[in-house]
């Protein structure tokens, strides 16, 4: 160690070394010179005499220096100038090989570092790995009653919350105000929900107990980005009161920037108040709330899912049907589920882009290594150790590859904001994706690892040659040694399965998105534009005038110029909430209270199903005279007919919303059916819905739950456009306005766009593996053309010699391209083996097609082929146009 | 080495700074001239120091703890740096020595007995 300080000290006191050094051999040549005058030689002679049996002084200073210092570290240097020259020398070569690399390492860079923030980094919230999330029936929202008892008699948990989907029109702070009334998403919540993610408020505090009673629960928390926007950053904010669907609030908190909740689903919310469960806490039907809980110290997961095993099997004895298939999940697991496998497997893919970048770069080394035989040879003739040339070598790979990698973090930079812009929404977390220490550590890593991948084969063989016969030949052979020719061919034989293995992958996503491009959505999603409209806190909210000004409303649209047809519906299909309910068939025997068929509940304005063109199967559909004066009816979709109905026509018969314990079952009369429309999930079978009349009088769906009495409070308006839908909205928002300004509009949108949003995570997944699988193939076919043209070029005299000796065009053409096509099957075959193993691993992605799909595979087979069979194409077919005495004469 | 040293002796690789250091224990601290002029004095002129292998040693051995070199003045008044063995250097003779006799006498054994 301590000689280490002292070659370092002395490599950076470098002068100071040399000057002592000079000094010692001239003290050392005077005392020579004084030895030899003693002896009678004049002065001069001395000297002379004192020189020349010291030996070279020159050579002495060498020796010295050479043990005082990090001899590497000038070697490196060395190297690194060397190699800059080299890399300047060919320009071509470098910008071709600096371009590969910057595009693998960047486009690693860029995956990774959403890989980073997405999977890699821990949720924004204390000790966010003790978190979890308790689903029921594997997915799904709870029932306030479950959620009460799951509370109380669970012991694995230090606080068990929950949270309840919640949306708030935000009145104007005063008449003056610029912004506008704003519908807001929000969530309610327990009172120890957010305590317990341990996040502590930027300003103020966060719900105290007793503030989720009913009464007492008018206090809210601002999100950071609604303070910024509506508050202008007011430190002040804190007291005072503002207006949440006609309702008082008291602003009580705001929250850090960096804070969000939930993590999943309702991602979007934007302030916190607390939920007062009311009468629903009796209510086992109506699953709505999301339920988190943190583990105590000591539980583990697996305790927590037995814990909650006994209180749900304990349940589920006393209420039947419910409390079914209890999961306790990590939080983050639930947030980054559905997108772990995608993102890993697009980190693989650019993995392969850049090992095909390497096996490039690696034979464009190759051949230039064969075209610096000579110099080699030389150098090691003068002395160069083998490990010299072979470090001389890779330090101009890692020089090569931290060009690659500098442009290849600009390419990522750029790509990382593009990637960030493109996503689709519901990718958790993606704001957070940024450059940091592990994104750079990796970006080294792989800098490193790639220069030696693509260095070290290339260096072994350049050393590994005859020295005198690199010399005889003067670095020109009539071939290339068997070595290097086996090495090329494997690597373009790998590049070509490693293309193969993309290609699959990109192959496979294609042609699941067209499955689900395919999928009927039940309706017609073509010329519809959709728009959220809410009278929540309006004077239109009061219960008897909020279907009137609906009604009023939409006669108005109808009368717009353009409109074909206008409806109205509580929650939009693919982009509202899904709400469901149990219910009771009439003349079955009754079961337990929440143990009867379910089904999915939609309310709507007549108008509905012919705005959405959503067919009619049987029956009739809802019109202006479902009223609160004529019979309660209802319309079920087929799947609900199918699935209740088996064989029977259910048309005419009555059904009742479970009314549990709470009264007499309110009947509505099955009125039609109607097809099956997709729901929340694009690629998810319909399960069964109903859909009930909003002019009709609907109390019984009960408080908060969906009843009447506190829902409909905002309402998605469907329009039907005789030409572009979009060219309406205008005109429709003003009519809206034309009966209260202060009326918030929101979510407009066409519905090609809602079923283009519902699709768009496998479409951004296609469209990244399309792309890496496209850069692949390139890479490759470039691969394989710059092969086959050095290989054409070496090989000019042998082909001049057998054109001299009568072999045709044909015959050449033929000799050379079967080379190419013969490594590049060599590497489909290859690559068909790995993609069928990997493409498994891809089954949960893909909807429509099996993962060893005979098309896809048949079909990038011959996309590969007839790439490698134009890039051998182009230099087979520049052999056959060799002149032979030219050739012959240019040896 | 190559065919000039014929006749005299080469420093086995790694023995010269266990030479120095006894030479600078036995003779107190020296100038590398006298160090070299010893040294050849001493073999009757059957070991050539090249220049060049010594002061590397000499560097390699400062550099080591084992030895400190500082300037002074000769007898007759010139200036040279004059090198002094360490304690550590003492301790590290002490051992190199041992070791030296220990390999030395196996490899006559082994000579000898044929092996």
């Amino acid at each position: 160690m301590r000689r280490f300080f002292a070659r370092f000290t002395s490599l950076l006191r470098g002068e100071n070394a040399e000057r002592e050094l000079s000094r010692e051999i001239d003290s050392h040549l005077a005392l020579l010179q004084e030895n030899f005058e003693r002896r009678g030689l004049s002065p001069a002679e001395a000297q002379l005499e004192a020189r020349r049996s010291y030996g070279g002084v020159e050579q002495a200073k060498e020796l010295h220096r050479e043990a005082r210092s990090f001899l590497w570290i000038e070697h490196l240097a060395k190297d690194l100038r060397y190699g800059w020259r080299v890399l300047l020398r060919t320009p071509g070569f470098t910008i071709v090989a600096v371009t590969a690399l910057a595009l693998g390492i960047g486009a690693n860079t860029a995956i990774f570092s959403v890989v980073n923030a997405v999977l890699l980094q821990p949720l924004a919230y204390r000790d966010s790995d003790r978190l979890v999330t308790v689903l029921h029936n594997g997915t799904g929202p709870v029932s306030t009653a479950n959620y009460i008892d799951w509370r109380d008699q669970s012991h694995s948990f230090e606080a068990m919350g929950a949270a309840d989907y919640w949306s708030a029109n935000l009145a104007s702070t005063d008449p003056s105000d610029s912004n506008p009334a704003e519908h807001l998403l929000g969530l309610k919540v327990t009172q120890n929900m957010l305590p317990l993610l341990g996040i502590e408020p930027l300003l103020g505090r966060l719900f105290i107990p007793g503030e989720d009673k009913l009464g007492s629960e008018h206090e809210v928390i601002l999100s950071y980005r609604l303070w910024q926007r509506r508050f202008d950053r007011d430190p002040n904010v804190l007291g005072r009161p503002i207006t949440l669907n006609g309702e008082g609030y008291i602003i009580v908190g705001v929250m850090p920037p960096a804070f969000r909740f939930a993590p999943f689903w309702a991602i979007h919310a934007e302030l916190w108040v607390p939920n007062a469960f009311g009468n629903t806490i009796h209510d086992r039907g109506g699953n709505h709330l999301r339920v988190f809980a943190r583990l105590k110290p000591g539980v583990t997961f697996k305790q927590a899912q037995a814990d909650m095993a006994t209180v749900t099997g304990r349940l589920e004895k006393q209420f039947p049907a419910t409390n079914r298939a209890v999961v306790v999940k990590p939080l983050k697991e639930n947030v980054v589920g559905k997108i772990e496998t995608p993102l890993l497997m697009l980190l693989g893919a650019v993995g392969f882009v850049l090992l095909i970048a390497c096996a490039n770069v690696a034979h464009m080394l190759l051949a230039r290594t064969s075209d610096r035989q000579r110099e080699i040879a030389v150098r090691t003739a003068l002395g160069a150790g083998r490990s010299r040339v072979v470090s001389q070598f890779l330090t101009e790979s890692l020089l090569l590859a931290l060009v690659g990698a500098a442009m290849g973090l600009l390419l990522a930079l750029w790509g990382t904001k593009a990637l960030v812009a493109l996503s689709p929404d519901y990718i958790p977390r993606i704001e957070t994706v940024g450059m940091d220490g592990r994104v750079v550590l990796f970006l080294l890593v792989v800098t490193v690892v790639t220069a030696v991948l693509f260095g070290l084969a290339p260096a072994m063989h350049a050393t590994s040659g005859n020295l005198s016969g690199a010399l005889k030949e003067g670095g020109r052979g009539d071939s290339d040694g068997i070595h290097r020719n086996r090495l090329r061919s494997f690597l373009v034989a790998s590049e070509f399965a490693l293309a193969f293995i993309l290609l699959i992958g990109a192959g496979l996503m294609i042609r699941s998105f067209i499955a689900l491009q395919s999928i009927d959505p039940g309706f017609n999603p073509h010329n519809v534009l959709s728009m959220v409209v809410s009278v929540a806190g309006a004077k239109e909210e009061a219960p008897g005038r909020r279907v009137i000004f609906y009604r009023e409303l939409l006669q108005q649209v109808r009368a717009i110029p353009g409109v074909k047809s206008a409806g109205a519906i509580n929650h939009l299909p693919l982009a509202g909430d899904m709400w469901d309910r149990s219910f009771i068939i009439e003349g079955r025997p009754q079961t337990q209270p929440g143990a009867g068929p379910d089904a999915v509940y939609r309310i709507v304005m007549p108008g509905y199903f012919e705005a959405m063109r959503l067919p009619v199967r049987r029956g009739r559909t809802i019109t202006e005279t479902d009223d609160a004066r004529s019979q309660n009816v209802v319309i079920l979709n087929e799947r609900a007919a199918r699935s209740y109905w088996r064989g029977e026509n259910p048309v005419g018969k009555r059904i009742a919303i479970d009314p549990g314990k709470s009264g007499p079952p309110v009947w509505m009369t099955v009125i039609g059916i109607v097809a099956d429309a997709r729901q929340e999930d694009w690629s998810a079978e319909p399960v069964p819905e109903m859909y009930l009349a909003a002019l009709q009088n609907h109390d019984f769906l009960g408080e908060s739950v969906g009843g009447i009495g506190s829902h409909m409070t905002y309402i998605t308006l469907v329009v039907r456009a005789d030409g572009n839908p979009a060219d309406l909205a205008s005109a429709i928002k003003n009519t809206v306005w034309s009966l209260n300004r202060n009326l918030p509009i929101s979510d407009v949108a066409t519905m090609d766009r809602v079923v283009a949003d519902a699709t768009a995570q496998p479409r951004f997944e296609m469209l990244l593996l399309g792309l890496f699988a496209a850069v692949a193939l390139t890479l490759a076919a470039v691969g394989i053309y710059g092969v086959m043209s050095y290989s054409v070029s070496r090989r000019t005299r042998e082909i001049g010699i057998r054109i001299s000796l009568g072999a045709g065009p044909a015959e050449v053409l033929r000799m050379v391209m079967r080379q190419g096509m013969v490594q590049a099957l060599a590497g489909a075959a290859a690559g068909i083996v790995i993609a069928l193993l990997l493409s498994q691993l891809m089954a949960k992605m893909l909807y429509g097609v099996r993962p060893s799909d005979p098309i896809t595979f048949g079909g990038v087979a011959i996309i590969l082929g007839l790439a490698a069979l134009l890039a051998t194409c182009v230099p087979a077919r520049k052999a056959t146009r060799i002149e032979p005495m030219l050739a012959l004469r240019n040896e | 080495m190559s065919s000039e040293d014929v006749g005299r002796l080469v420093v086995l690789q790694g023995t010269l700074d266990l030479i120095v250091l006894r030479t600078l224990d036995t003779m107190g601290p020296q100038h590398a001239y006298a160090i070299a002029t010893r040294l050849e004095q001493l073999s009757d002129n059957s070991l050539h120091l090249n220049q060049g292998t010594l002061y590397p040693a000499l560097v390699r051995l400062e550099q080591q703890g084992r030895i400190k070199g500082s300037w002074a003045k000769t007898d007759s008044n010139r200036e040279a740096k004059f090198y002094a063995i360490t304690k550590a250097g003492q301790k590290a003779l002490t051992q190199e020595m041992q070791r030296w006799r220990r390999m030395s006498g196996l490899v006559e054994k082994l000579l000898t007995e044929g092996a």
